[in-house]
């Protein structure tokens, strides 16, 4: 992957409403690496927010994976209401933060709106290159650069966003001269004083987690976290998270989980997973209901449960998880 | 159109193909499809069976991966221009904009009155403009990246603004404060009206989003038949009504005494068949509004949730929005088994009288129903929309079929609320 961000375990798990939440996009992305969790996007992408086949942040986890990365300790929870409310609404964050923390809001909001002004000259120059040179052949290059007017004069030094294409650089270079800069932070204190300066306005910005300003604490009390509440057919999750499946709610199959065999981007399921107690009863008719759907949609319908451990034989095996079996079942149609 | 971008809503699969992409994780390559001008849905995505370990799979996982995570990193920033301001309000946990800007809030957002606007009335001109949003509203605006939200300004911010709201900050306001505000909007729910917003529908809370609701309304019977009685003058149909329960009458006493189709001269084979319907059947036209006060049974976990109109719907109007189009029940499978009779039973009796039309096809009458409503269940996240009918199958006479032209299937696939944004 281009992007490695370092991801320190534990990482964050925002609870809220007895939910949890993933908002760090690279948490979301080592975690499907790292962790085969894929969970479920809830959110609308703001580049394409009018349809619903692709979602965004924030991701929803199932109690199970939860619950499985605090046990791993992979994670841990934050309780996300708390925590806001402390250091927004009550003064948990001091002046100081405060103010880092939007001047570098505005600092981002300058860079958007530098990116911004740069697409549209580009196409402005683009579009005049078209008509010049349906008309004349012989006008320099140079003639079609807008002139330096709208404060594209910040020093590259600390700039946040990438530079992508090396013909944005070349003409960053062409502007970066001495006579035309300034000091990232005049510009900042001008546009903040005073709107109508010619300088570039910073766009507003809206950051996607809260961290920073807040600072991900990391729990070493010993106290333990308080695990996810999980249903009972949680041993079955573990264990076909365990032989490396990416497990997804099922209920759209009429199952508790879809076992996908690698990412769900890449493969399609190959389970209709339903976790049941060793010794529940339940309907014959379900386990034909599920056999037939599951071979009709080209899935297996697989049924597992805790093999509780015989007491009185295991005793000396302690601490040792009971073993897991899981089922199969496929409609032959014969 | 709400809104520009609606334009770029996909519109519909090619013919022919009735898939749902949502149904399953896509392929993230195939965003920028989206993303661009006249953009088309992209095809299901090739995926493979299983590992078989070559680069190339891992390759194209890879990328699939990288434009993944590129289209989340997208930061939400907005212009100066048309920038849309608003302000956290903790004491309702709502949010208010005293300038909204865009087409987007001709159906979002209302309007306090002076005495229910939770800031006073000291300036009625900007109480007249200041729209008040609820906080299912405020989080699709803000995920859409429409809405630019401050928190509270303390002392020592610059200006009267506070610190920009970050999206997890309104999550964990909106939905993980609500229960301290008495509030009823949980993550299911916000799911179910995001997703339809993004479909382009109109949704408005329904009055039995957090309460059983008003008591049953003459909406929620078939019209009386008085009705149809009118001053000095007896309609046809009323006149056979009449004559026809009459013969009927003396039909019923000779069949339980003597033969159940008597011997004589039959002209049809209707009449032969309506002589041997002898069980009764349930006939969701005869209920009638009784007299006393009727308040709504409803179980909590199966209430109406939301009344949705379809976009671009000319009736829609924020002061007198007129009857919804759907009227959905959102919910939550992992606290709720799959309702009972007596549950759907009372959650149907709240949603208004909605005859099929009487010339209409058999299969697609008896699948419209006579009262419906569209259950959203949401599954971690994923959401399944079912639509349920009462339907009355001995009300759709058999023997009366006509002769069906055309194709043998009726109606349109009414089982899937999904919209299309159509």
């Amino acid at each position: 992957m281009a992007t490695t961000t370092t991801i320190t375990e534990p990482v964050p798990i925002f609870k809220l409403a007895h939910r949890y939440l993933l908002y760090d996009v690279d948490v979301v992305t080592y975690l499907r690496r790292e962790h085969n969790i894929a969970g479920v996007f809830i959110g609308t992408l703001p580049q394409a927010s009018q349809q619903n086949v692709f979602l965004g942040l924030p991701l929803e986890l199932m109690p199970e994976e939860a619950r499985l990365l605090v046990e791993k300790g992979a994670a841990h929870i934050v309780d996300d209401v708390a925590e806001h409310k402390q250091n927004f609404l009550a003064k948990g964050l001091g002046t100081e933060e405060r103010k880092a923390y939007q001047a570098a809001l505005r600092k981002q909001g300058l860079g958007a709106a530098k990116e911004a002004s740069k697409k549209s000259d580009e196409k402005k120059k683009n579009a005049l290159k078209k008509m010049a040179t349906e008309n004349w052949n012989d006008i320099p290059d140079d003639m079609f650069d807008s002139a330096p007017r709208r404060g594209r004069r910040a020093p590259q030094a600390k700039q946040e966003v990438p530079a992508t294409s090396s013909d944005v650089s070349d003409e960053e270079t062409l502007f970066a001269s001495s006579a035309n800069s300034f000091p990232a932070s005049s510009i900042i204190s001008r546009t903040a004083s005073n709107a109508s300066t010619p300088g570039l306005e910073p766009y507003g910005v809206t950051p996607t987690t809260s961290y920073p300003p807040l600072q991900a604490l990391t729990i070493d009390d010993g106290k333990k976290d308080e695990l996810p509440v999980v249903p009972k057919s949680y041993p079955v999750y573990r264990h076909l998270h365990d032989k490396g499946y990416f497990l997804a709610p099922g209920l759209r199959f009429g199952c508790q989980y879809m076992a996908y065999p690698g990412d769900p981007l890449r493969f399609h399921s190959h389970f209709l997973c339903n976790g049941m107690d060793w010794d529940q009863e339940f309907d014959l008719l379900d386990l034909v209901g599920g056999g037939r759907l599951g071979t009709g949609v080209k899935k297996g319908f697989l049924v597992g449960g805790e093999q509780p451990s015989n007491s009185k034989i295991n005793e000396s095996k302690e601490g040792e998880k009971p073993e897991v079996r899981t089922f199969c079942v496929e409609w032959g149609g014969m | 159109m709400a809104d520009a971008d609606e334009d770029v809503i996909p519109r519909g699969p090619s013919k022919g193909e009735d898939v749902d992409l949502s149904d399953e994780t896509q392929d993230f390559r195939f965003l920028t499809s989206i993303s661009k001008e006249n953009a088309t849905i992209p095809k299901r995505g090739e995926k493979d069976f299983e590992s078989h370990g070559t680069a190339l799979q891992s390759n194209t996982l890879a990328a699939s991966r990288q434009a993944m995570h590129n289209a989340l990193s997208f930061q939400r920033v907005h212009q100066p221009k048309g920038l849309t301001v608003g302000h956290y309000h903790p004491e309702t946990n709502m949010a208010y904009s005293d300038n909204p800007k865009g087409p987007l809030f001709a159906r979002m957002g209302h309007v306090r009155s002076a005495k229910d606007d939770p800031l006073g009335d000291e300036d009625a001109r900007r109480r007249g403009q200041r729209l008040w949003f609820l906080p299912e509203e405020v989080l699709y605006l803000i995920e859409r990246g429409t809405l630019d939200l401050r928190w509270p300004p303390l002392d020592g911010d610059e200006g009267q603004m506070g610190l920009p709201m970050s999206l997890q900050a309104a999550y964990a306001m909106f939905i993980g404060d609500e229960d301290t505000h008495d509030g009823a909007l949980t993550l299911e729910r916000y799911s179910v009206y995001s997703s339809l917003k993004r479909s382009g529908y109109t949704v408005l809370r329904a009055p039995s989003w957090d309460s059983p609701g008003p008591p049953l309304s003459s909406h929620c019977y078939p019209p009386s038949p008085q009705r149809t009685w009118q001053p000095g003058f007896f309609s046809t149909a009323t006149l056979r009504k009449l004559f026809f329960s009459q013969s009927s009458d003396q039909d019923e006493q000779s069949q339980i005494t003597g033969p159940i189709i008597k011997p004589g001269l039959y002209r049809d084979y209707a009449t032969i068949y309506k002589r041997l319907s002898l069980i009764p059947f349930y006939d969701p036209t005869t209920a009638t509004q009784p007299s006393s006060q009727n308040d709504p049974s409803t179980d909590p976990a199966f209430r109406i949730t939301y009344h949705v109109w379809k976009p671009g719907s000319p009736k829609f109007k924020k002061s007198a929005p007129g009857p919804p189009d759907f009227r959905i029940a959102v919910i939550n499978a992992r606290e709720t088994t799959p309702p009972t009779l007596e549950q759907l039973g009372s959650l149907l009796e709240t949603t208004p009288y909605d005859a099929p039309n009487p010339e209409g096809q058999m299969n697609a009458n008896l699948k419209y129903g006579y009262k419906n409503v569209i259950l959203a269940v949401v599954d971690q996240g994923v959401t399944s929309y079912l639509r349920i009918a009462d339907a009355a199958f001995g009300m759709e006479k058999v023997y009366e079929r006509k002769a069906q032209r055309g194709g043998k299937r009726g109606g349109r696939g009414g089982g899937r609320g999904r919209g299309r944004g159509r």
